[in-house]
């Protein structure tokens, strides 16, 4: 076919129709475009959840969890003067997944104590892994006037089908005064 | 999803096709209606029209819904590259026409068309069987060839003027 003999009318209907291909080949491409970027987030239900420990209902400990099992209020958790007192296991941490990957997992402050630190020593929690190796403490202590922790602790691999404690240590001062509390909130990080 | 296609790409394709059409068409107006042009930009604009159902139906429409309307829309602009095809062959006798538009326009965009579905099947886990792929693979080779040989502008100035 020879180009140059293409009349101007013809010539003028194949510019018109190659600038709106143009046009809808580009506006297609970019829409398509715009799909591949967007991504769509599912909400799964987590492997990792708490589940209620077998020092429930003892010790005058409740242990609450939500509907998903990943927020565990523990109320009722004793302190007594001069002397450690311990929850070996109020709450447990389960790795639900039936096969690895497996997550790390790691104890970090949330929100601090600010009080009453004069009433007590410490509050330690303790994941209480299976190998004495990969057990990790988180410890909030009081120095009389203001309380500190220890900082997040480093990760630790939970396997899959597998649950470990958090246990908790209370220890109030000599003079501390009877019903003084003080409330502590903590996160269990799963990466 | 694996990083991949999305069942998009076949409706992007679908309109790219009929774009082209429109194009190819235009330039041989004195064969066939002249309509024809515009009817394949409207297609297009049809085929953009399922992109943007897509983009805004992305969640509620599943990947299986997504995948067969914009497959059958590419399957509807490959028929309407070989019934141009079978127009030039069949109501114009135009045999020559027909055979370059049949080694020039039908035969790759199928084979293309073919490439990127089984691709797409693949990563969905659905694979084409080896068998199929290798006779694909052999088709285009010797359609490849065929068409160097067979359709060289001398071979088809002197196949036009006869005509």
């Amino acid at each position: 076919m020879n180009l140059k003999a293409i009349p101007f009318k013809r010539s003028a209907k194949l510019l018109a129709l190659l600038l709106t291909s143009m046009l809808i080949a580009t506006v297609s491409a970019i829409t398509y475009l715009q799909l591949t970027m967007s991504s769509t987030v599912a909400v799964y239900k987590s492997n990792v959840y708490f589940v209620i420990g077998s020092d429930d209902g003892t010790k005058g400990l409740t242990v609450t969890l939500d509907g998903t099992n990943t927020t565990a209020t523990l109320t009722g958790l004793r302190a007594y003067p001069n002397a450690s007192f311990t929850y070996s296991d109020p709450v447990k941490v389960r790795n639900n997944a039936t096969a690895i990957p497996n997550p790390q997992i790691r104890l970090a402050p949330d929100v601090n104590p600010s009080a009453n630190p004069e009433d007590f020593v410490y509050v330690k929690f303790l994941l209480n892994a299976t190998a004495v190796g990969d057990r990790r403490w988180l410890n909030y202590t009081s120095n009389g006037s203001t309380w500190s922790n220890t900082g997040t602790t480093a990760w630790v691999t939970i396997p899959f089908s597998t649950q470990w404690s958090i246990a908790v240590i209370t220890k109030a001062t000599a003079g501390a005064s009877e019903n003084h509390s003080v409330t502590i909130t903590i996160k269990v990080d799963v990466d | 999803m694996a990083s991949g296609l999305l069942p998009e790409f076949f409706a992007l394709l679908g309109i790219d096709l009929f774009l082209m059409l429109s194009l190819l068409t235009c330039l041989l107006d004195d064969r066939v209606p002249k309509a024809i042009p515009y009817i394949y930009q409207i297609a297009a604009l049809v085929g953009y029209g399922h992109i943007l159902v897509s983009k805004d139906f992305f969640t509620v429409f599943g990947e299986y819904m997504r995948f067969w309307y914009c497959f059958i829309y590419l399957l509807v602009s490959l028929a309407n590259i070989v019934a141009v095809n079978i127009y030039f062959a069949a109501v114009k006798k135009q045999w020559t026409l027909a055979k370059v538009w049949s080694g020039a326009v039908s035969f790759p965009t199928i084979l293309i068309s073919i490439f990127f579905v089984s691709n797409y099947s693949y990563l969905q886990g659905v694979p084409f069987p080896l068998l199929l792929q290798i006779a694909l693979v052999v088709a285009a080779i010797i359609m490849g060839t065929s068409v160097a040989i067979f359709l060289s502008p001398g071979a088809l100035r002197n196949k036009f003027k006869e005509e």
